[in-house]
């Protein structure tokens, strides 16, 4: 599967795609996870920060490397912001928090292997070789 | 973090929820189902079911004639809503209109995430358990001193919808 892919066939579920932004904020939101010790950003959502800026479902979220701006509603927090709110977790050192949905929230290390956390402890519950599924496992909860 | 009674108002009241209430609780690890999944999908389905009688707290979560409708039918929940169990089913959580609440997904599903994985190394956890059906916090419905000339905030928050859609 392809980013492209991925993002078409999350449309085709009623995510809504955040539009791209510049590389700029990739570039800074990179450089503060590593100051935090969590991941730099793998080449999965380097490159999905590319083709878009976040996507969400219902309730279920992939960040983006900007915060969200809505109007008078509260923003959807950027990458690092997340990540900074939960830093000092051991069980999240090496690792960057991408998405959240009711249920869990979903990590990745550097080398792009996914990971499925509980949202009590954010110990590992289930760990993904493909990006795409830990992603697509993210969204899908939002449908519910 | 252990906390106590009233250092975990304390850490809520940072996190911008000083009106959450909070229960003590020991965690117990329990089995879950093999069929959670499709039992918490027809729980969460109940729970919107029931929501016809949080009419004052859904007039107060600033949605759209639409997204009342779908709320409400239990076909959707709006945009940056989530539904939480106030005791997780790991944990020993039924998945029941009755230990379900609703709130919004950022900042308080956020916040509430980060308040029981900072106790996540203690015996006995806090856990939100708002007494209400929905959590809308009061720090929403704040008017301005002076110019706001509603005496209550049901008053303040209708005044807020009617003029927002030039209805005045």
């Amino acid at each position: 599967m392809t980013t492209s892919e991925f993002i078409s066939s999350m449309k085709s579920r009623g995510a809504k795609i955040i539009p791209a932004v510049s590389g700029n904020h990739t570039i800074i939101a990179n450089t503060n996870l590593q100051k935090m010790r969590a991941a730099m950003l793998p080449a999965f959502l380097s490159d999905l920060y590319e083709h878009c800026g976040g996507i969400t479902l219902g309730s279920a979220y992939i960040f983006g490397p900007k915060e969200i701006e809505r109007g008078i509603k509260y923003p959807i927090p950027a990458i690092d912001k997340i990540n900074q709110d939960v830093a000092g977790n051991k069980n999240l050192f090496g690792k960057t928090v991408f998405g959240r949905n009711d249920l869990f929230w979903f990590a990745t290390d550097a080398l792009g292997n996914c990971f499925m956390l509980d949202n009590l402890t954010l110990s590992v519950l289930r760990k993904y070789d493909n990006p795409y599924n830990a992603m697509t496992d993210c969204l899908i909860v939002g449908k519910i | 973090m252990q906390l106590n009674q009233e250092s975990a108002k304390d850490r809520l009241a940072a996190l911008g929820m000083d009106d959450m209430p909070v229960m003590e609780y020991r965690p117990q690890r329990c089995t879950v189902d093999k069929d959670w999944f499709k039992k918490y999908a027809i729980a969460r389905r109940d729970f919107l079911a029931s929501l016809t009688d949080s009419y004052e707290e859904i007039a107060f979560m600033n949605l759209t004639q639409e997204e009342v409708m779908n709320l409400i039918m239990g076909k959707s929940i709006p945009e940056n809503t989530s539904i939480r169990l106030k005791i997780p089913l790991i944990w020993g959580g039924d998945l029941s209109v009755d230990n379900m609440f609703m709130c919004s997904t950022f900042p308080h599903s956020n916040n509430l995430d980060r308040f029981i994985f900072e106790q996540s190394d203690a015996s006995i956890i806090f856990l939100p358990n708002p007494s209400k059906k929905i959590y809308v916090t009061t720090h929403l419905a704040g008017g301005g001193a002076g110019g706001n000339a509603a005496s209550d905030r049901l008053t303040a928050a209708a005044m807020n919808y009617v003029s927002s859609r030039g209805n005045e």
